[in-house]
């Protein structure tokens, strides 16, 4: 082990007094370590838990529809009238157009969202998807619905079991059945989701068969897919035009820098190195000071001081970077991140089970390790090189 | 390290992505086509971020200032209302 290590160009015996040093020192030692694992750590789970939504909305945002036609009026989102279908159907490389109806419904009685959804329910190829992705599916009732497992869970705690009663625009009620549950591999996705027919939706949103809620349009080659925009835009100035293009750029940029709580961590992380730092730097101990005195005075070399004060910063930085390391991995992966969860699902009352897809992305532990190991090994250098520059007997008074 | 290492392994094994967990997910957004995801839904600006841009808020009123807490993790979508078009 000796020999391997030398082959490596290390010192054993400026290791092994370093390790011995840091052993001395033990409060200190672990005082630093224990705050330089807590800074990493908290590091490494938000990076962690920012990277696997983000994998997971980039694992889904190929089978997004291509092109999204909004109505806005008034600086707000309006419906779409369905005949428009037929004008944008008829710009060449457009394959279909079809008219969605989607929308927010208020529980009132839980205070949570819901997202309903209208599908032509009749349709085959509807039909074989929700029964790949959802457990027990009857269709038998006139008015039915395939809900999304946080759906379920808050309509079971108002006693729904077997159908739900919407409370229409005009007040009246509308009862849907409960025909199914989406399985728990989609909760991300479909937590909140209430997939029904389209006409069922458009009661519950007293929407007219002549509206929906937006225009989807799907072009059959993706290098037509910006002119196909353009054209719609063209033809409806008024609307706004989502491509897939826009969709993925938006995934990309859903963790911006300048967005708060990614301030408050960098700079709550930067000032807390900064305390360190400025411990360190502000001069060693007059105990330190004399050890580095006798050192020299015994015949060690600068080089050899440095040598020794690098080891020591870097066995305690590369320490608490691994530890910090695997506590994130297993704070965000399998206890699933409790409290820092709050942050990202906000004042909804409709939680996910926070259940992440694990992605290993060697460039956030790489910039995790830059932004800490050698700023602290410098932290620890510097001071020692200032005082082992200097004279032995010097030092020692 | 080796602590490291059999955690990785643990966690790759059991926490990534699966094929088949990955055909369901891509199969219901198919099914919806509507993007994002529902980790917060406490203001429809949030929920589904992609569609909405950063005037949507003044759907619920104009002189309203944010105040659900994901807004301050998510940032808009970056999308006005022309700009993505006529940028390209």
């Amino acid at each position: 082990m000796k020999n391997r290590l030398k082959k490596f160009g290390v010192n054993v015996y400026i290791m092994e007094y370093a390790i011995n040093s840091l052993l001395r020192q033990k409060y200190k030692s672990l005082f630093i370590t224990i705050v330089l694992t807590a800074l990493i750590f908290l590091l490494a789970s938000i990076f962690f838990i920012t990277n696997s939504i983000k994998y997971e909305l980039q694992s889904t945002v190929d089978s997004l529809p291509e092109i999204i036609v909004q109505k806005i009026k008034a600086g707000r989102h309006y419906d779409i009238d369905t005949n428009d279908i037929d004008n944008i159907l008829e710009i060449s490389g457009v394959s279909s157009a079809v008219a969605r109806v989607w929308g927010y419904y208020y529980f009132e009685n839980a205070g949570v969202n819901f997202t309903i959804v209208g599908i032509d329910e009749f349709e085959q190829q509807y039909k074989n998807t929700l029964a790949r992705i959802a457990e027990t599916l009857d269709f038998s009732n006139t008015s039915s619905m395939v809900l999304g497992a946080g759906v379920k869970k808050s309509m079971n705690k108002s006693y729904y079991k077997e159908y739900f009663n919407f409370i229409k625009p005009d007040g009246t009620l509308k009862r849907v059945y409960i025909s199914g549950v989406f399985h728990g591999d989609t909760e991300l996705e479909s937590n909140d989701m209430i997939v029904m027919s389209k006409s069922s939706a458009r009661e519950i949103f007293d929407m007219d068969e002549s509206k929906a809620t937006d225009i989807v349009v799907k072009v059959a080659n993706v290098d037509e897919i910006q002119t196909v925009a353009s054209k719609i835009k063209f033809l409806y100035p008024e609307s706004r035009i989502i491509t897939k293009n826009d969709l993925k750029i938006s995934y990309q940029n859903i963790f911006d820098y300048k967005s708060g709580v990614f301030l408050a961590l960098f700079v709550v992380s930067l000032f807390t190195f900064f305390i360190i730092i400025y411990d360190k730097a502000s001069g060693l101990s007059s105990e330190e000071k004399r050890e580095i005195g006798i050192l020299k005075a015994i015949g060690w070399r600068v080089d050899d001081v440095l040598k020794e004060k690098f080891y020591e910063g870097f066995i305690i930085s590369l320490f608490a970077y691994l530890l910090g390391i695997v506590l994130a991995l297993a704070f965000v992966y399998i206890f699933k991140a409790p409290l820092l969860q709050n942050i990202f699902t906000g004042y909804s009352q409709l939680k996910t089970s926070f259940e992440l897809p694990f992605v290993l992305d060697i460039q956030t532990l790489a910039l995790i390790f830059f932004l800490t190991i050698p700023i602290y090994i410098a932290a620890t250098i510097i001071p020692s090189w200032r005082s082992s520059t200097l004279e032995a007997d010097e030092v020692i008074k | 390290m080796l602590l490291l290492f059999v955690e990785g392994i643990y966690i790759q094994s059991t926490k990534s992505l699966e094929s088949e967990t990955l055909d369901s997910k891509v199969a219901f957004v198919n099914l919806t086509g509507l993007p994002d995801l529902a980790i917060s839904t406490e203001a429809t600006y949030v929920r589904h971020r992609s569609v909405s841009d950063l005037f949507s808020i003044y759907k619920d009123d104009g002189t309203l200032r944010e105040y659900f807490p994901s807004t301050y993790v998510y940032t808009y979508s970056h999308l006005m209302n022309k700009k993505s078009l006529d940028e390209k």
